[in-house]
């Protein structure tokens, strides 16, 4: 027997899990997730998987497993995690006592330009009031995070240290660390989320990797990212924030494991109460051109685009006196299933025959509404599962035209601007079967609706393999360059070329993903960003500036080689 | 628009009707930095030009702000060039790819405010246009293409708008807008900038106000080497918004140059980040277009913060340029008394242009009006001679006939312009398209091209001389 791959999602009504090797899918598993107990929701997927291995290739043959987890999104929902302090250098620009931003938070003296010049120095005192501050409320933790400090992280170093001088207890996450793309804000969001959530998180992680090795699985434990990439375990610990909608993420991979080629898809993962929508775009996945959202704030956090809509298979449909109305709640499963109310997976019940569950139930459910509307039962039918395609080709149509619309920087970008179309949907989840070909039909493109869709999220993360996603940022006339990951800087010669600058991403690409445990997969990098300027001051040139971004993109690892049909 | 002092217009025009919740819009924003465009590797006009502001707007994350909306430019269309520029040869020649997204971003920004997206917009364009006359032979003042008059005849023609106020800010007079306008007595144009005698392109004195049938909706406002946000800030309190107030424009837009900062390289006076977000705040203006700012490094990134931050009521008391200094921007007073002076000038013009323009009606009714002028193109070294005659007509702005010649890289053209006002009546009109036609049939010798402007059916025709060929545009 090949290879083995494991992969577990936890949703948030069912934790799904496959165990898979050579193209087809061994064993699956489902559990409803237990909110409270996400460890224990996994530990059951996972025991269920693991009785038709054998104990010899619980060793040998399981290359990977993979986690893809809601942890991070419930505990910042809940309002969980550590108390944080956040202290801001935002120097000149938006008055950031005007924004609602977080409990304990400072702002202080200081400022760096974008060159990374220093304009305004740090005030020592201030600092050591603030320190004084925090510790009297009782926060441990504190998030630093200077407006261009990838530029320049000389004061966010100095605020740690002033305060580690006074309190060597305080934990302090520096904004450099967290991320280097511009955007002082969602870095400051970013910074914040990661103070917050990293000793849950390590706790988390640490139960899961005992509970795996109990179970005498030795292979590399990795988590599943919003880029649908991978990381090892022990890269998570630093960023947890990374973690989150991995959900959807699972469902694009999934998407991507059962096609493995360069059409356009859209991916609808139709869930009991939200459909979530996704785009590959000639074998590519979209990525949301802003960064994940976290309890409403924009993050540096990477993620597919996806968009959710208020409606399932389960949710629950109403006359509403002049039309039928479809979610947004769910009171339960389908009426066929035993559930309380009629829903569009007893439409499409009805409209199939019977082929999904009881007809009977679904007959009694829709019939209720169907006197109210004046309709008769099977007219219902197909009218909900025309307001439900109605629905998610609006969406559908929405994300295609806000992908069209999304920003340009360059001329050739705007002359070149194309429209695509997709060429398929891709059902994935247990409803899919239902609504995915009628809606294809309405797009005048395929439907792929394969055997594996109602567990492709989980499939999804059992073949992903890793990503990461590197931006430098190199100056001739100050000699350094910047990296977004890590907080590394170094020297850059004043000479130096774009080519250089492209070799030297590259090879610090390299450097990282050994690092990280993910060497072999370096040589999937490819170059996403090459920008040169030069800077002309009077009429000559006196330095040169680079962005190079250079990127192991998310894709399926090596070893799988797509489904057996 | 804005309502001043609690003054409402008697009838505000339908598209601002019931725009209770105007306030709660974002303002509309078009970052289009160019990144592959440039006049030449070092000159003021290339790529590196706003990379600076890129890296500000983005670190500081407004683009994030529920105040703030972005899109994306697109490409103008040859017909929206057309119903502006007579374009030598012909528009692929003058208007580049560059040239329609920048006017193409202005165009996107007017299509959102009027669908009631956006409260007021900025287009973050390059390049820039306001240098750019009626008659374009090439490149003068680094533009080919003017942005706002595209977009203004775009507004007119596609909303029905009819009154428009352009308030040019850049520190250069905008002398290309002033002559597309200079007829027109629906657009007022205002423009103040360093005296002429100091700075290019040399024009912009207080007795340029407007063609015979549009006297005193043209003013010029030329600044003292040196003055500070207060002088800058005295003129707009006191002539500016005054003035906007009397004309009761639909739409006010700033033709939004950087270029009057302390810092720049190009010109010489002492404009700060915070005096052009409290011009932009007073203004109010529904749409601003970049134009001019080559201090691309220590004036841009703020200055653009600036005018974003006010456009869309951010409060902008946190911004300032890092060498800022507070004491730097008092008006000297001699300064004040000149401008004063100024004011009380354009004031008074502005309140006779009514009468100015009747006198000449009634003098000069049915008679051809000529000028002559000569016109400098410096970036692409190109002379134009010009004469340009206007019929005055008793009952509408009249048309007008320009004939151009002139020797550039291309070669030399002559060529034959006719102009028909949007609301020209139909004597006017009818005589103008005969014009055009016999124009076409008798002087293959005399011209190369003769084109036909005829804004009051939307229609652009070019006819070649010498092929005997027409083209719509
Ligand atoms: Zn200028
Ligand atoms: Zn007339």
């Amino acid at each position: 027997m090949s290879k083995i791959l494991v992969g577990i999602d936890v949703g948030g009504t069912f934790t799904d899990g496959v165990v898979c090797a050579g193209g087809k899918i061994l064993d699956s598993a489902k559990h409803p997730t237990e909110e409270g107990d996400l460890q224990g929701s996994i530990f059951a997927v996972l025991d269920d998987l693991l009785q038709g291995v054998k104990k010899d290739d619980l060793a040998n043959k399981i290359i990977q497993v993979v986690l893809s987890t809601t942890l991070v999104t419930n505990l910042l929902a809940a309002g969980g995690g550590e108390q944080v302090a956040l202290i801001m250098i935002p120097g000149p620009g938006l008055n950031l006592k005007q924004l609602d931003f977080f409990p304990h938070t400072y702002i202080i003296s200081g400022a760096v330009d974008f060159r990374g010049k220093i304009i305004e120095p740090l005030k020592q005192t201030q600092v050591e009031e603030i320190g004084t501050l925090i510790t009297a409320a009782g926060i441990k933790k504190v998030a630093v995070v200077g407006k261009f400090s990838q530029r320049n992280n000389s004061h966010e170093r100095l605020v740690e240290e002033i305060l580690k001088n006074r309190h060597p207890h305080l934990e302090i996450v520096r904004g450099f660390e967290v991320s280097g793309q511009l955007n002082f804000l969602r870095r400051a969001v970013t910074a914040y989320y990661t103070a917050v959530t990293r000793d849950k998180w390590a706790r988390f992680a640490d139960s899961i990797k005992k509970a795996l090795r109990k179970r005498g699985i030795v292979s590399p434990i990795n988590i599943l990212k919003a880029d649908g990439g991978t990381m090892p375990l022990e890269v998570s610990l630093h960023n947890p924030c990374e973690t989150v909608f991995s959900g959807p993420a699972a469902s694009v991979m999934g998407a991507f494991a059962l096609t493995m080629d360069q059409q356009t898809s859209v991916v609808v993962d139709i869930g009991g109460t939200t459909t979530d929508l996704a785009l590959i775009l000639e074998g590519r996945p979209l990525y949301a051109s802003r960064g994940a959202v976290l309890s409403g704030r924009y993050t540096h956090v990477r993620s597919f685009a996806v968009r959710s809509m208020a409606l399932g298979g389960d949710s629950t449909l109403r006359w509403t006196g002049n039309k039928i109305s479809v979610g947004p709640d769910r009171l339960g499963p389908a009426a066929c299933f035993g559930g309380p109310a009629a829903t569009p997976t007893d439409a499409v019940n009805i409209l199939e025959k019977g082929k999904l569950g009881s007809l009977s139930l679904s007959h009694r459910a829709l019939e209720e509404i169907s006197k109210q509307a004046g309709l008769k039962v099977e007219k219902l039918a197909r009218e909900v599962v025309r307001r439900v395609n109605d629905r998610l080709k609006d969406g559908i149509d929405d994300m295609f035209r806000s992908w069209e619309q999304e920003p340009a920087y360059k001329i050739w970008e705007i002359v070149n601007k194309r429209q695509v179309r997709p060429d398929r949907i891709v059902g994935i989840g247990a409803a899919a079967g239902a609504f995915i070909p009628a809606l294809a039909e309405r797009f005048g493109c395929q439907a792929l609706v394969h055997r594996y869709s109602p567990v492709a999220n989980a499939l999804g993360a059992a073949v992903a393999r890793p990503t990461l996603s590197l931006l430098l940022h190199a100056d001739t006339q100050r000699q350094s360059y910047y990296l977004n990951l890590e907080g590394i800087t170094g020297k850059f010669s004043s000479d130096g070329q774009l080519a250089d600058a492209k070799d030297l991403a590259q090879k610090k690409l390299q450097e990282i993903a050994e690092k990280r445990g993910i060497g072999k997969y370096a040589d999937h990098r490819e170059i996403f960003l090459e920008e040169q300027f030069n800077m002309i001051r009077g009429w000559s040139t006196t330095g040169k500036l680079f962005d190079v971004g250079v990127q192991i993109a998310s894709g399926i690892i090596d070893e799988f080689k797509g489904v057996q049909p | 628009m804005k309502e001043k002092n609690g003054n409402i217009s008697a009838s505000p025009p339908a598209w601002k009707k019931g725009s209770g919740g105007k306030e709660a819009l974002p303002t509309g924003l078009v970052f289009f930095p160019a990144f592959d465009w440039a006049i030449s590797p070092t000159h003021p006009e290339r790529e590196e030009r706003l990379l600076y502001t890129r890296d500000q707007l983005f670190e500081e994350g407004v683009m994030d702000l529920p105040q703030i909306r972005q899109y994306q430019p697109r490409l103008a269309d040859h017909k929206d060039i057309a119903r502006v520029h007579f374009c030598v040869p012909d528009i692929e020649t003058q208007a580049t790819e560059a040239h329609r997204v920048a006017a193409g971003g202005a165009l996107v920004i007017a299509d959102a405010l009027m669908k009631g997206e956006i409260k007021n917009g900025f287009a973050l364009v390059r390049p820039p246009g306001h240098h750019a006359m009626r008659v374009a032979h090439g490149n003068r003042g680094f533009c080919n293409i003017n942005n706002e008059p595209v977009m203004v005849e775009y507004l007119r023609q596609k909303y029905g708008l009819q009154r428009i106020a352009v308030i040019d800010t850049d520190v250069h007079h905008g002398d290309g807008t002033q002559d597309i306008y200079w007829h027109d007595p629906d657009v007022l144009f205002i423009s103040f900038h360093q005296d002429g005698r100091t700075l290019y392109p040399g024009s912009g004195f207080t007795n340029e106000i407007g063609g015979p049938l549009a006297a005193g909706t043209t003013l010029n406002v030329p600044l003292p080497p040196g003055t500070t946000d207060e002088g800058i800030l005295f003129v707009l309190d006191n002539l500016v918004l005054p003035i906007i107030d009397e004309f009761e424009p639909e739409l006010i837009v700033n033709s939004a140059g950087q270029d009057n900062h302390y810092s720049d390289p190009l010109a010489n006076m002492s404009f700060s980040a915070r005096g052009y977000a409290i011009l932009n705040e007073k203004l109010a203006p529904d749409i601003a277009v970049l134009e001019g700012g080559y201090s691309i490094e220590t004036a841009l990134p703020y200055v653009n913060m600036g005018i974003i931050m006010a456009m869309a009521g951010i409060d902008y008391s946190n911004l300032y340029e890092p060498d800022f200094r507070e004491d730097r921007f008092k008006e000297d007073p001699r300064n004040l008394k000149k401008l004063e002076g100024i004011v009380q000038e354009l004031t008074a013009v502005f309140r006779r242009r009514q009468e100015l323009v009747q006198s000449t009606r009634l003098q000069k009714s049915g008679s051809l009006l000529q000028r002559n002028r000569q016109i400098y193109y410096d970036t692409d070294q190109i002379r134009e001679a010009q004469k340009e005659a206007l019929r005055v007509c008793p009952d509408c702005p009249g048309c007008l006939l320009i004939d151009s010649q002139a020797s550039g890289p291309r070669g030399h053209f002559r060529v034959y312009c006719i102009n028909i006002h949007i609301r020209c009546c139909p004597q006017c009109r009818q005589e103008a398209r005969d014009h055009y036609a016999e124009m076409c049939r008798q002087t293959k010798e005399l011209f190369d091209y003769v084109y036909l402007q005829d804004r009051a059916a939307d229609l652009y025709l070019q006819y070649d001389c010498h092929l005997n060929a027409e083209d719509m545009v």
